[in-house]
């Protein structure tokens, strides 16, 4: 069974964040690659979104979104607290325009490459990647 | 068995009647599947993907199954 504490504290973040992102390392530096290509979607909407970097407490992380979405892989992304899904379902939904109606916004633009690096000069401060303590 | 099989074998028992197609994205623990399967109708995709994971969650736990990329469909 997942630590109580810990499901309370995630079940907090999905409730506070409108846009939540559990993943892998952090939007600056993703630490996988299905992690990275769930951050290059969100990064191309120029939406504001936390995230949270599992790495530190992944196997306890993992029972938590197991009892709380029946989801156990990362990356996971949230919006007005219900699961979307993984990296091939964002990408899946972004590409049918799904996404930007779960997400409430219109794509900025059809991602170059460097969006990010360009979001990141606009935006510089975007808010601080999260961690949770056990 | 490798693990391309056994990915295969393994959603095909829990999805009798799916036509699955698993590609190895490199060494042999990253791997990526498309799955046509009846029991996807009127699913969302998250219950569809829940479908794949779930069959290989026992390779995904231990580690032996790093990544999989999933693509499924219902048939025509």
């Amino acid at each position: 069974m997942a630590d109580p504490n810990l499901k309370d504290k995630v079940e907090e973040l999905i409730r506070d964040n409108q846009v939540l992102l559990f993943m892998k390392g952090t939007p600056e530096s993703p630490a996988c690659g299905n992690s990275m290509r769930a951050v290059n979607v969100l990064e191309s909407y120029g939406i504001e979104y936390a995230a949270l970097d599992v790495l530190p407490a992944m196997q306890p992380l993992r029972e938590v979104t197991g009892e709380i979405a029946d989801w156990t892989t990362f990356p996971q992304l949230y919006v007005n607290g219900q699961l979307v899904g993984g990296a091939d379902i964002v990408e899946e939904l972004d590409e049918s325009g799904e996404l930007a109606e779960v997400l409430g916004t219109e794509r900025s633009e059809p991602a170059p490459p460097s969006a990010k690096e360009q979001f990141k000069a606009e935006n510089p401060q975007q808010s601080p990647p999260m961690q949770i303590e056990r | 068995m490798a693990l391309v099989d056994d990915v295969k074998t393994l959603i095909e028992g829990a999805l009798p009647g799916s036509a699955v197609e698993v590609i190895d994205e490199g060494g042999g623990d990253h791997l990526r599947v498309q799955v046509t399967a009846p029991q996807f109708e009127g699913l969302g995709l998250i219950e569809q993907h829940r479908l794949v994971k779930n069959a290989v969650r026992e390779r995904s736990d231990t580690g032996e199954l790093h990544s999989l990329t999933i693509k499924t469909s219902v048939p025509d």
